[in-house]
């Protein structure tokens, strides 16, 4: 007993943060207990199905419901001509149910609430639809093109009008100070989430008329607003809505925006009066669900003899398909690599985001850092070669410093760019391994990432209450969003830390929006950072009142008194303890008495990006180094991954177990980025719409990741905590598009970087050798 | 999904009389791992099912008088799993070992992937190779089909309606023998081939080729014998450089096609550079290397 008492240090220690502890949920999960949407079972519930267009661009010439209305069963039949307009996207461009014209393949044109899906799907197949098809584009660069098709005829122009331009220096005066100049251009494939569990939701309304949706959502509170907003449009302005979060089967950006489906839903629970079910099919998964925006990118680098960047000049053109969700919003986060990662004094950045017949583009993990970095990373060792540098010494000599502030106003606090690059280079055996030309090679690729929330929002808030009942248990009610990155474990150990609890005793709860405080939802990796702060402020709230109460109980000092293994101790007096639960009772069952219970609300000190697209709009930045080698066979293209070694610095591991599954995760999603995934569109309609020709990594293609934690303690995060949701994946590709040219000498400046192309340039290379 | 009887006759016969009572309504389902799926997707809508599972003998499986008999119901993870095939046809065992995953496996049978004729099925090339004789049965009785009779085009066999595949047969490989099959893919499991190469080489005490047979899939519309390829290389000492030769001459008889998955210019390129490396991992088995030269 005696070490219990032995000082204040001992009681410094952490006993839950930096232990490794398997996700909260994850035996429920394996057990098939996690309650899905796919789960969702409410009384005399509907099946919902949506009719989806079949031409990429054509006009609405009439739309006849009658057989699909006369089929028994059938509860709803609606279009864009028996409902009021709703629109979704952040620039409202897309009415949920269209009318008029089609603008992809993808589109909604009617919808069914029947009895049983079954009857619902055939249902939607008695609906005649007659189209008139008109000219289409698909290609953004002719889209952009004065006489091209216009996917929006009141737009004006295919081009939107957003303000993707950032300017940082001047980079001709970069240009005359550079001795060395390198310029090329990237393209970047779409790409898309696969989630396990397929997109849906249910909604239902009471007799009042207020409105619930249960919902995988990452942003219940965006999306409570969105829905409310949609009730306005049904005359029921004054009705309340909620938002129920079920268990997210996958988010990685897929549900960071509400979308047609599920106003589509609503309506058809309204007008049937029943609640109605709306899940998709796999299939519809792959073609209706928005993915990563595509991307060609213009690049040119500079630098002096020694070695110093001196420029960075990027024009981009992407591809957001025929409506506005999230994905034309990533170059603004795509700003952030391109000014913030090295050094870079002067930097031009202009993006267009152009509309095509294409399926539309949403956020992705990476939120455009990938697309980005892809470029610049794999310039960066053609401008290191050129002026003579060894690509790793070039990064070392440009690399990020804790404390400067980048030319977009961010400030850095932690930045452990330095000891990544170290430990990846060791890790790889860098120098016996590179510049051998035999078929192997090395390469390695750096990245920054958000990791302290990011002021997208006028607020990036989180909120907390926690409760202590009278067992010495704690219920958190987290606003955070869990799609399995693993925030419930995380929060749980904060509050568990702070509060001289165990892990077990805290039940998470990130559920429903009546019942929990506002947040921006689950992107930027912003949960570790800011719902952590959240609950570690509530959780110091609950400590304080805690040991107030305790100190009056034990006769202690308040200051003398803390809480470990479920008791409050004194340090000074070993005899003044009490069991954490014996205290609340205490606290409790007594005149006045009271349960525990406080809130937070947490927004870090930020400032949103200004009118040139500058601020320090996180209050932490992550960085990392992927580093692999790679073995090319020269014949077949095919590339074996023999080493894969991703260094991130994470400020403080909370749940070392926690950031390995998100390096393991990123590093699998990246190299399928890198290496296989592409959806392939023909004039506008998806070919490999399923699993076996769109490609992610199966385990046997999967190499080991060699996980290596950097702890840099930044001074804003949870006990020194940053973000690493996302920023796992977004090295992957230029670290593996350098390793084939350290191997082979082709250089590859398209994802994915497939066997064809790698033959193709081998074939290119020999025939200008000879 | 939409609905079907299902029918689990519990003889041959049965079956048959079963898939003519009821003709291009009834389907027969062996594994079902490519039809439920085609259901599902109504690609194929059978109002009958007729499963071979309770039919007896077609997963037997013999290894007498210099010849490998199966039944068609034999799944590939039996195949997979046999140590006998894994010594004397080991190209047959490349074939299986990366089919689908383990769960696929465990239900799919070579029936199903030769009957239904899909450019990829995995099987077909080491069976051409292997110059088996298919049984099948109607009801117009048995017959033996020769494998390089059966593919029609790509889902079409020279099946009959009622016509039942029963057993595959295959000839002991002459002593010496050695084989090998690539299935050249994307990923490792779950995938299906761009392109499949069966090699099988006999070689005489001086090393030089007296026999060799090289099939093709994914390099037509069904797979074939590179029969200029395999006289070029026959007579000839195994060397790198002839069997590069045979490689060029079996993509002058190939003709394969463009999509999202390869192109037919890739496809080119990887017969000539997988024939003669099928070519030296069948050598190695036999603890052969290339002669010099």
């Amino acid at each position: 007993m005696a070490k219990v008492f032995e000082p204040t240090i001992k009681a410094m220690e952490f006993i839950n943060i930096g232990k490794r502890v398997p996700k909260l949920d994850a035996w429920d999960k394996v057990q098939g207990k996690t309650m899905y949407i796919h789960d969702v079972k409410l009384p005399r519930m509907l099946h919902g199905k949506i009719l989806w267009s079949k031409y990429p661009h054509a006009r609405i010439v009439s739309i006849d419901t009658s057989k699909a209305e006369q089929l028994p069963g059938v509860r709803a039949v609606i279009t864009g001509y028996n409902t009021p307009e709703i629109r979704c996207g952040f620039i409202k461009d897309n009415p949920v149910l269209k009318k008029d014209k089609v603008r992809q393949y993808r589109d909604e044109v009617a919808a069914v609430a029947a009895d049983t899906l079954e009857i619902a799907e055939k249902a939607v197949k008695l609906i005649d639809v007659a189209y008139e098809e008109l000219p289409a584009v698909f290609d953004p660069e002719e889209a952009m093109q004065e006489g091209a098709p216009l996917i929006h005829e009141d737009k004006g122009s295919n081009v939107l009008k957003l303000p993707w331009k950032m300017i940082c220096g001047d980079v001709e005066e970069g240009r005359k100070q550079a001795d060395y100049i390198v310029e090329e251009t990237f393209r970047l494939p779409f790409v898309t989430h696969c989630c396990l569990g397929t997109s849906g939701c249910v909604a239902q309304f009471d007799a009042k008329g207020n409105l619930t949706v249960y919902s995988p959502t990452q942003i219940r509170f965006l999306a409570h607003k969105d829905f409310q907003e949609a009730m306005k449009a049904l005359g029921l302005k004054d009705k309340t809505v909620k938002v129920i979060q079920t268990a997210i089967g996958g988010g990685f950006g897929s549900k960071l925006d509400t979308y047609p489906f599920e106003f589509i839903t609503i309506m058809l629970a309204y007008y049937s009066g029943r609640a109605v079910k709306l899940v998709y099919t796999r299939e519809e998964e792959f073609f209706a669900s928005p993915g990563r925006q595509p991307v060609r990118a213009k690049i040119s680098q500079g630098c002096t003899r020694e070695g110093k960047l001196t420029f960075r000049d990027i024009e981009m053109i992407l591809d957001n398909g025929a409506y506005t969700s999230w994905g034309a919003t990533t170059p603004s986060v795509m700003m952030m690599p391109i000014s913030s990662l090295y050094q870079v004094p002067n930097i031009r950045y202009v993006a267009k985001c152009v509309h095509t017949n294409n399926i539309y583009s949403t956020a992705m993990r990476g939120y455009g850092n990938p697309q980005a970095t892809f470029a610049i990373e794999s310039q960066i060792d053609t401008l290191a070669e050129k002026a003579g540098f060894d690509p790793w010494q070039f990064r070392m000599i440009n690399r990020n410093r804790p404390g400067e502030v980048t030319p977009q106003k961010f400030e850095i606090t932690s930045c452990g760019m330095k000891e990544c690059l170290e430990a990846v280079k060791e890790k790889l055996q860098w120098d016996e391994k590179r510049g051998k030309s035999n078929g192997r090679g090395v390469g390695i690729a750096s990245l920054i990432h958000v990791g302290g929330g990011a002021r997208i929002y006028k607020s990036d808030g989180c909120g907390t209450i926690l409760k202590l009942d009278d067992f010495g248990k704690a219920s958190l009610l987290s606003s955070a969003s869990d799609m399995g990155q693993g925030s419930d474990t995380i929060l749980a150990m904060i509050v568990a830390e702070e509060l001289g609890l165990n892990v077990e005793d805290v039940t998470v709860i990130m559920k429903d929006t009546d019942l929990e405080i506002w947040d921006a939802g689950a992107h930027a990796s912003r949960s570790t950072f800011v719902a952590g702060n959240s609950a570690l402020y509530a959780a110091r709230k609950a400590k304080e009142e805690i040991l107030e109460f305790a100190a009056t109980m034990l006769k202690e000092p308040k200051e003398n008194l803390y809480l470990r293994d479920r008791k409050v101790f004194s340090c000074n007096n070993p005899e003044a303890t009490m069991d954490i639960d014996k205290l609340l009772r205490a606290a409790h069952f007594r005149t006045n008495g009271r349960q525990i219970v406080v809130s937070e609300f947490y927004d870090p000190p930020t400032v949103m990006l200004d009118r040139e697209m500058k601020g320090n709009f996180s209050a932490a930045y992550t960085y990392g180094v992927h580093g692999v080698e790679v073995e090319v066979d020269q014949e077949t293209g095919q590339i074996k991954i023999l080493k894969y070694i991703i260094a991130m610095d994470v400020g403080r591991a909370l749940n070392p177990m926690a950031v390995e599954g998100q390096l393991e995760g990123g590093g699998a999603m990246g190299l399928g980025y890198s290496l296989m995934e592409e959806l392939h569109l023909e004039k506008g309609k998806l070919l490999n719409g399923n699993f076996l020709d769109y490609k992610i990594l199966t385990f046997p293609d999967m190499p080991n990741i060699d996980s290596v934690i950097v702890e840099t303690i930044d001074e804003k995060g949870p006990f020194g905590a940053k973000g690493i949701g996302e920023p796992p994946l977004v090295g992957s590709a230029p670290a593996i598009a350098n390793a084939v040219w350290d191997a082979v000498g082709v250089r590859i400046r398209s994802l994915p970087i497939t066997p064809e192309k790698i033959v193709a340039a081998l074939e290119e290379k020999q025939r200008s050798n000879s | 999904m939409r609905r079907f009887t299902y029918h689990e006759p519990d003889s041959l016969t049965g079956a048959i009389a079963l898939l003519e009572e009821n003709g291009a309504k009834a389907k027969l389902l062996a594994g079902g791992t490519d039809l439920i799926i085609e259901i599902k997707q109504e690609a194929k809508t059978p109002d009958h099912l007729v499963s071979l599972r309770s039919v007896p003998g077609l997963q037997d499986m013999e290894y007498s008088n210099r010849e490998l008999s199966f039944g068609a119901m034999v799944t590939h993870r039996m195949i997979e799993k046999s140590e006998l095939i894994r010594e004397k046809f080991s190209l047959l065992s490349d074939a299986v070992d990366n089919l689908g995953s383990v769960q696929v496996r465990n239900v799919a049978t070579i029936g199903g992937n030769l009957c239904s004729a899909a450019p990829s099925a995995d099987t077909a090339a080491p069976v051409m190779a292997l110059q088996a004789t298919l049984v099948v049965k109607g009801p117009a009785g048995e017959r033996r089909i020769p494998i390089e009779d059966f593919f029609k085009g790509p889902g079409k066999t020279a099946l009959e309606p009622a016509e039942i595949l029963c057993c595959i047969s295959i000839p002991a490989l002459p002593e010496g023998a050695a084989s090998c099959y690539i299935k050249h893919a994307r990923r490792k499991a779950m995938d299906l081939p761009l392109l499949g190469i069966a090699v099988i080489i006999v070689p005489d005490d001086n090393i030089v080729c007296r026999e060799a047979r090289i099939a093709l899939t994914l390099a037509g519309p069904i797979p074939f014998r590179a029969t200029k390829a395999e006289a070029f290389v026959t007579g000839k000492p195994l060397s790198r450089q002839i069997w590069e030769q045979a490689g060029e001459i079996a993509v002058s008889e190939s003709n394969p096609r463009t999509s999202f998955r390869t192109t037919a210019e890739y496809r080119k390129k990887m017969i000539c550079a997988l024939i003669p490396r099928a070519a030296e991992v069948a050598l190695q088995r036999i603890n052969r290397a290339w002669m010099k030269g």
